[in-house]
């Protein structure tokens, strides 16, 4: 306790030093913790966006083999699905049922591929919210052939609202055909992937298409939280194979359930219908290998930071023994043991690590706080990967726990050569030392 | 005197129900005639147990984009049903391919050294020309004749056949074809799609005789929906020589690429 004190004391003794030394390891703390929170959202956020823009969080659809045997995808009759959803017992926010046209939309010499997604928009009414509208209202999609496009899309197509666009495409099994849409809207572009998709009746989508109306191409269960993916799959899975010929999801190693279900679309062959179940995380995994990076290279910074900021610590110390050399020799000379004018150096060490890591931390909570209560806005680039427009942090306190033993084993070692030193000196010859 | 009034007035209606019922027969006896048309096409450009083999360049043309040129290498064995096509440029697609084997069309990217499934209906590449455009014609397979009629195409005359697909392995289930009368080889087609709307209109430019077949060599393919958009198919190199069997197999189009 009394070399804490004296540890203490001593730092406070160098105000100005200590500030310094302790605002490096501040900074080094800042950065990792502002990366580690940021990639701490990431994929909440991205998972969300995505279900919103995907319409759910696990995802069926039927695929049967055509006579060349190319793959068709239709859910030609639900009851079976329907029975083991409401079986399972899982709950769930609300089902989408949806079909989609890959096509090449033409308006007055100008040719945009395009996917065009197709869906009852009075039933599916939280869309609304979803999706902000630049020009036009929803209640333009009236029309069964109104379309919602993009600004991006709009303006690289030139169109307004009002205007005739036709789409070129295939039926359900491949055969030309064309379709007539009138711009119902113009939404905001939500960035990079906000003009993946137009949207549209899907009557008419399905009339295009030459399924039935009651027909559809994707259902989609939209759930009430992302976590809840993997544990409502599991449930829904054993009713599902009691139903219908479903897709095994069952993966070597450490695979994706989705890859391994495109395999065996490949290889196998089958007769009728054999059904895919597919959830969001299949496609966050490969998100996850992106944060995983991130954070490794977050941890590969901060510790190139540190390397530095020891080289700062490491020559600060020296400089303190320098400096207390003869103090040294006084502590030594009254009884003082080697091992305590170690320890009393790397107290000073470790009480510094504290102070710049809770500084750090503080600094980190504020930044954070700041920056999430900036509106970036719906139409910028970022917009996967806010909430809402907002930027979120979420820190795991694992990772917290692991930056602070890092940090403070780093600042020891870094004034562990420089407290041995001083250990290591004579008490006489310390005493004669001059400065 | 009155039975003989009587007996001209039989002899007038039975010759008017005669001719009547000889004009009733008439079109299906025609339709008949000129569903034979489309067996003659398909027969004039069938090789049967013939290899073929010649070279495609197809240029196509969109609004706003550059022209892209694609060059394949094509090989048929028409008795077989077998189809092998090979891209030969540009650099960036070279070694992709086609291969139909049995009832089975695939797609090799030497890329990814994938094999998947394609489809005669399918665009090959960027262009508006089918897999199926460079492939054996099989129009009476396919289509039959739901009405016709006889006309004149420039100064050739024709027959224009209206032309409806019998199953949807084909891409466009509706066709107008002007058949130049003879030899019997399309001149033109005007294509429909599954909404009735004219998506394309090919014309057959020029034919060559390659043995005792003919084919086109080259094919002018007008987008109907995006104007100034086009494409031309030009054959050059034909020939009828034999090909070894292995060249119709996976492990080739694989090999190939090495």
């Amino acid at each position: 306790m009394k070399l804490i004190r004296l540890a203490l004391r001593n730092l406070l003794r160098q105000k100005r030093r200590s500030i310094l030394l302790g605002s490096a390891i501040a900074f080094g703390i800042l950065f990792i913790t502002l990366i580690n929170g940021f990639t701490g959202s990431f994929i909440e956020n991205v998972g969300e966006n995505f279900s919103n823009l995907m319409a759910g969080h696990i995802f069926i659809d039927g695929v049967e083999k055509s006579s060349s045997g190319k793959d068709l995808y239709l859910i030609d009759d639900d009851s079976r699905i329907m029975d083991a959803i409401e079986k399972s017992g899982i709950e769930y926010n609300f089902l989408t049922k949806r079909s989609e046209i890959r096509g090449t939309l033409l308006f007055e010499g100008n040719g945009i591929n395009q996917s065009i997604v197709g869906a009852d928009w009075e039933k599916e009414s939280y869309f609304k919210e979803r999706i902000i509208l630049k020009e036009g209202t929803f209640e333009n999609l009236s029309d069964p052939h109104g379309i919602i496009v993009s600004s991006k899309i709009a303006e690289r197509l030139n169109v307004q609202l009002g205007d005739h666009v036709i789409v070129k495409m295939q039926t359900y099994t491949g055969q030309q055909t064309a379709g007539d849409f009138t711009i119902a809207a113009i939404s905001i572009d939500t960035g990079l992937f906000g003009s993946i998709s137009c949207y549209a009746n899907i009557l008419y989508v399905n009339e295009l298409l030459n399924i039935g109306p009651d027909k559809y191409l994707t259902l989609g269960i939209y759930l009430n939280n992302l976590i809840d993916t993997d544990p409502v799959t599991a449930k829904l899975l054993p009713e599902l194979e009691k139903r219908i010929n479903l897709f095994s999801r069952e993966t070597t190693d450490d695979g994706n359930p989705f890859m391994a279900i495109l395999e065996q679309q490949e290889e196998e062959e089958w007769d009728g219908v054999k059904y895919r179940l597919t959830t969001i995380n299949d496609l966050l995994s490969e998100v996850e290998e992106i944060v995983r990076i991130l954070n490794i290279a977050g941890l590969i910074i901060m510790l190139v930071l540190f390397a530095i900021i020891m080289v700062g610590i490491t020559n600060t110390f020296r400089m303190v023994m320098f400096e207390r050399i003869q103090e040294i020799g006084t502590m030594r000379a009254v009884g003082m043991h080697r091992s305590e004018v170690r320890a009393l150096f790397l107290f000073e060490a470790f009480l510094l690590a504290i102070g710049g890591i809770i500084s750090g931390y503080i600094l980190s909570g504020i930044t954070m706080f700041i920056i999430s209560r900036v509106y970036w806005g719906v139409d910028t680039p970022l917009f996967m990967l806010l909430k809402n427009g907002y930027m979120t942090f979420r820190l795991a306190p694992l990772q917290i726990i692991l930056n602070f033993v890092i940090v403070t084993i780093l600042t020891l070692l870094a004034a562990f050569r420089p407290a041995d030193k001083a250990a290591k000196l004579e008490p006489a010859l310390a005493l004669s030392t001059e400065k | 005197m009155h039975n003989i009034v009587n007996f001209l007035h039989i002899k007038k209606a039975v010759i008017l129900i005669t001719l009547l019922f000889s004009l009733a027969l008439l079109p299906a006896l025609s339709s008949d005639q000129y569903g034979k048309i489309l067996e003659d096409i398909d027969n004039l450009q069938n090789f049967g147990d013939n290899d073929f083999t010649t070279i495609y360049t197809i240029v196509s043309e969109k609004p706003g984009e550059e022209r892209e040129v694609l060059e394949v290498r094509l090989f048929r064995r028409d008795v077989g049903d077998l189809f092998l096509m090979i891209i030969i440029s540009p650099e960036v697609q070279k070694g992709q391919g086609f291969l139909q084997l049995e009832d089975n069309l695939w797609f090799y990217d030497p890329e990814s050294r994938k094999f998947e499934h394609s489809s005669a209906k399918e665009n090959i590449q960027n262009s508006d020309a089918k897999n199926n455009d460079l492939m054996v014609q099989t129009l009476s397979e396919d289509y039959t004749v739901v009405s016709h009629e006889e006309g004149i195409l420039g100064n050739v005359p024709v027959y224009i056949l209206n032309l409806e697909a019998k199953n949807d392995e084909v891409p466009y289930p509706k066709m107008k074809l002007w058949v130049r009368q003879t030899p019997t080889l399309p001149m033109k087609s005007d294509e429909y799609g599954y909404s009735e709307r004219l998506m394309r209109s090919s014309a057959y430019l020029n034919y060559v005789k390659v043995g005792e077949k003919y084919l086109p060599t080259r094919i002018l393919m007008v987008d109907m929906l995006n104007v100034g958009e086009k494409t031309q198919i030009t054959m050059t190199n034909p020939s009828i020589g034999p090909l070894p069997d292995y060249v119709f197999t996976k492990a080739y189009l694989e090999k190939v690429n090495k």
